[in-house]
């Protein structure tokens, strides 16, 4: 019997299986699309991944609502109702609301559930990356650390997590005011891909220019390389915005690199996905403490 | 005969050099490896030598004369041959420093002088230009003695003809082309005009040509105004014609007229050369000095400049503080131009194709930039060597050059521009790492026949090059530009392609092209943006 609930958001990425494996819940965000809006869950039963992207391909302005306050508070009344805390794992306070919305009802209810808590912590990162911790979290709890002590452990830890990615066009980045670039980064420069790290901040910042995607992939296998620790007992984490088969290149040209003992792919959820377009791809590793803070 | 030179016959000798180059500039500029009006030598010598004309003052010494001739074409040299041309100059000069005359072995020292400058401002000397005949020109004045300046200037130009001629077994290039070397045929005609010079065969001054190859610095408007006080008086310059109608010729003095303008004004020069007065002189009524020199003649050039006006400008300029970085770029067309400011470019000079800039030009746009550290994209490689020169001539902040060839370089450099970069040396490298993989595309038309490369080129055609080697001509510029890019080899590793339409592109061919690469290179993502330049109807950075 499990001591406490682990939840996570709709930015995540963690497939049904996972989910089911590890026993993680999730709270779910929102997006809209022609003013209807949808629930953002994490198995595509509303658009498919492809039917997504290419609403996006097809120039449908995509808008994201945080989680609903009511969502935390079902969440969370009914895991201090069963009598058990919880660590919620957040999509970055700098891409979304939710985590403060978070902390605000754990905080109203702890006076009408003493007894029990809700730890509220900011992964500082979004897709797998906030997924990999959420996995870290799950693996923690089954050797039986408690969730004051998970929870501690995720906030330590977090900016050991290292992101690359590249975005096809800086266009949905700059629309949804997502990301921290100079000028010089949006100027109309034709194939440039700009290698988006998540900072001490967790924020998107374009950290380097590339030329052309293959480039930018080779960059990005090279920052893999740069800052893992130990990759013979790691997982590599690649996302994509619909784009599956770039996805496995990417994982092959970094395994040529980086002997990591396993890699799991998986698709851009329609939060982050509508802030980084189509044909977005997104690394992920665990190894050295990122120490960037973007700047303008 | 004559043994020993003075200033004032040098300078005669020089004034000749100078317009025996301009009378051959455009058989000079003919002398073009490529079919492409490109930089053209015999226009850039003659400007660099006019800054030596124009900045040097009357003077009986050799040594001082020189020095100021060296410092005028230092500073407006352009082009590569222009700029060996004014390093070699500024060897002459030392080789004569302090000398009130020059001996025929003097003479020779300073050639000698003159060619260790010369070789010092290229980096990877090529023989079968310029410098060949300044070296083979300095050996045979050292192997050789003469009792005087006409006997030795007259086998001199024998032996740089017979040199010349043999310009093009030296140089590949030369020979495909079918020419002989123009920045050295250039250097023939300045001492074939200094030894006319010397057996008083005075070349006729175009007043015109001369009169535009000055430059007038910009005005700022608004530094003089209704209110202002005239408290430099005016800078004024002329060169009058005397005038039969109007006096004795042959009998005229100067004397008369340098006591006059000494009477109004001040920084007097004043030189006479047969029936032609120069006068440069700092006075607050001009109208005097114009109506007291028509009394003789009349002008061939006249120049004024309010200096209350010049001295404003340099009061402008040293505000604000410096900034850390500043890109200065040649840029050709409007569309090239306001495009790498939007990319970063702080000053742009403009130049490229026909119109090299001079050293000068470059350092204006230096004080412009107003930076630490001044990052220089010459985007020719005909205008590398004058950025370098202007380079060492600025001494208020760190120039940092660039090698960027073409246009094409200079994007791919700004493209890919680290404005993150914490040292100056992480910035460079971020902007010259990306020269390593782009090629460079033009598509120009020919000016003449010729035959490179394999390909047979007809005078109007259309043709494509790649890294400045032409791999294909074509009725238009749509297949010269595909020919081209077939021909390419390194094509299928190229990702990017970045294409700047010329002023003379038409939207078909235009929307030809795009239809054309979409087929034909799926893969690639390409950007076409409208560069407006003249000479190339198309130039691609291919990355």
């Amino acid at each position: 019997m499990k001591k406490f609930v682990i939840f996570s958001d709709s930015t995540c990425d963690l497939n049904a299986e996972l989910r089911k494996t590890y026993d993680i819940e999730y709270v779910q965000m929102n997006y809209v699309v022609d003013d209807q809006e949808y629930p953002a869950d994490l198995d595509w039963g509303i658009h498919s991944v492809k039917e997504f992207y290419d609403l996006m391909r097809n120039g449908k302005r995509v808008r994201t609502t945080q989680v609903p306050r009511e969502a935390f508070e079902t969440a969370f009344t009914k895991t201090l109702e069963a009598g058990m805390d919880a660590v919620y794992i957040s999509c970055s306070s700098a891409l979304s609301g939710s985590i403060g919305l978070a902390r605000l009802v754990a905080q109203e209810l702890s006076e009408q559930y003493p007894n029990n808590k809700i730890y509220c912590v900011d992964s500082l990162c979004s897709s797998l990356g906030q997924g990999s911790m959420v996995l870290t979290a799950a693996k923690l709890r089954a050797e039986g650390k408690s969730a004051a002590e998970v929870a501690a452990y995720v906030e330590a830890d977090r900016l050991k997590v290292n992101q690359a990615g590249t975005v096809d066009s800086m266009e949905y980045l700059r629309r949804a005011g997502r990301i921290k670039a100079s000028k010089a980064f949006f100027g109309n420069l034709f194939g440039i891909k700009p290698i988006i790290i998540s900072d001490v901040i967790g924020q998107n910042f374009a950290v380097k220019k590339t030329k052309g995607a293959a480039n930018a992939r080779k960059e990005i296998a090279n920052m893999m390389a740069e800052n893992v620790i130990d990759p013979e007992n790691q997982c590599l984490y690649i996302t994509h915005a619909d784009v599956p088969e770039v996805a496995e290149q990417l994982k092959a040209e970094i395994l040529l690199q980086v002997p990591f003992k396993e890699t799991y792919i998986s698709a851009i959820g329609p939060i982050v996905g509508a802030s980084v377009g189509p044909g977005t791809i997104i690394a992920f590793c665990h190894g050295k403490e990122v120490t960037i803070e973007g700047k303008e | 005969m004559s043994a020993f030179l003075t200033g004032r016959e040098l300078s005669t000798m020089l004034l000749n050099g100078y317009r025996n180059l301009l009378r051959n500039s455009d058989l000079i500029n003919d002398l073009n490896v490529f079919p492409v009006p490109d930089g053209d030598t015999g226009t850039n010598m003659t400007r660099t030598l006019s800054g030596g004309v124009g900045n040097a003052k009357d003077d009986a010494a050799a040594g001082s004369y020189m020095k100021a001739f060296a410092r005028g074409t230092l500073l407006s040299a352009r082009g590569n041959s222009g700029v060996i041309l004014s390093q070699f100059i500024h060897g002459l000069a030392e080789g004569m420093a302090d000398k009130e005359e020059i001996s025929l072995a003097d003479f020779a020292y300073a050639m000698s002088l003159g060619q260790r400058d010369a070789y010092h401002a290229v980096m990877k000397p090529t023989e079968g230009t310029i410098l060949t005949l300044i070296r083979q020109g300095a050996a045979f004045l050292q192997e050789n003695s003469f009792e005087s300046f006409e006997n030795c200037l007259k086998a001199l130009i024998a032996h740089l003809r017979d040199v010349l001629q043999h310009t093009p077994e030296l140089l590949p290039v030369l020979k495909e082309a079918g020419v002989v070397d123009s920045g050295g045929a250039g250097l023939v005609c300045i001492f074939e005009g200094m030894e006319a010079a010397l057996r008083g065969e005075v070349i006729e001054s175009d007043g015109a040509a001369d009169s535009s190859l000055k430059e007038t610095a910009p005005v700022t408007m608004g530094s003089f105004g209704p209110d202002s006080v005239l408290e430099y008086g005016y800078c004024t310059e002329f060169i009058l014609q005397l005038m039969h109608a109007k006096c004795d010729i042959a009998k005229f003095s100067l004397q008369p007229m340098i006591d006059y303008y000494e009477s109004i004004g001040d920084s007097l020069v004043a030189v006479m050369d047969c029936d032609i007065v120069k006068i440069h002189v700092h006075t607050f009524t001009p109208d005097k000095v114009i109506a007291y020199a028509r009394q003789f003649g009349e002008f061939l050039t006249f120049k004024m400049e309010n200096m209350s006006v010049q001295h404003s400008e340099v009061v402008e300029q040293k505000q604000g503080p410096k900034d850390k970085y500043a890109v200065v770029a040649v840029t050709c067309g409007e569309g090239i131009d306001s495009y790498f400011k939007e990319i970063g470019v702080k000053v742009t000079v403009s130049g490229g194709q026909t119109q090299n800039p001079s050293a000068e030009d470059f350092l204006a746009a230096f004080r412009k930039a107003n930076s630490q550290h001044i990052i220089v994209l010459p985007n020719n490689s005909n205008i590398i060597l004058t950025a370098r020169q202007a380079a060492d001539l600025y001494t208020d902040a760190q120039v940092h050059v660039i090698d960027t060839k073409s246009m094409a370089e200079g994007y791919s450099a700004l493209s890919m521009m680290d404005l993150y970069a914490d040292t100056v040396e992480e910035l460079l490298e971020s902007m010259t790492m990306p020269l390593e993989g782009v090629t460079t595309g033009q598509v120009t038309t020919a000016t003449r026949d010729t035959c490179m490369n394999g390909i047979t080129v007809k005078q109007g055609d259309h043709i494509g090059l790649a890294d400045h080697k032409i791999l294909s001509a074509a009725a238009n510029a749509v297949d010269a530009a595909m020919e081209m890019l077939q021909a390419l080899e390194e094509m299928e590793d190229k990702q990017v392609l970045t294409v700047f339409y010329g002023e003379d592109l038409t939207d078909e061919e235009l929307e030809e092209l795009q239809n054309r690469v979409e087929e034909a290179y799926p893969l690639l993502e390409t950007g076409y943006l409208y560069g407006g330049q003249p000479v190339y109807s198309l130039i691609m950075a291919i990355e």
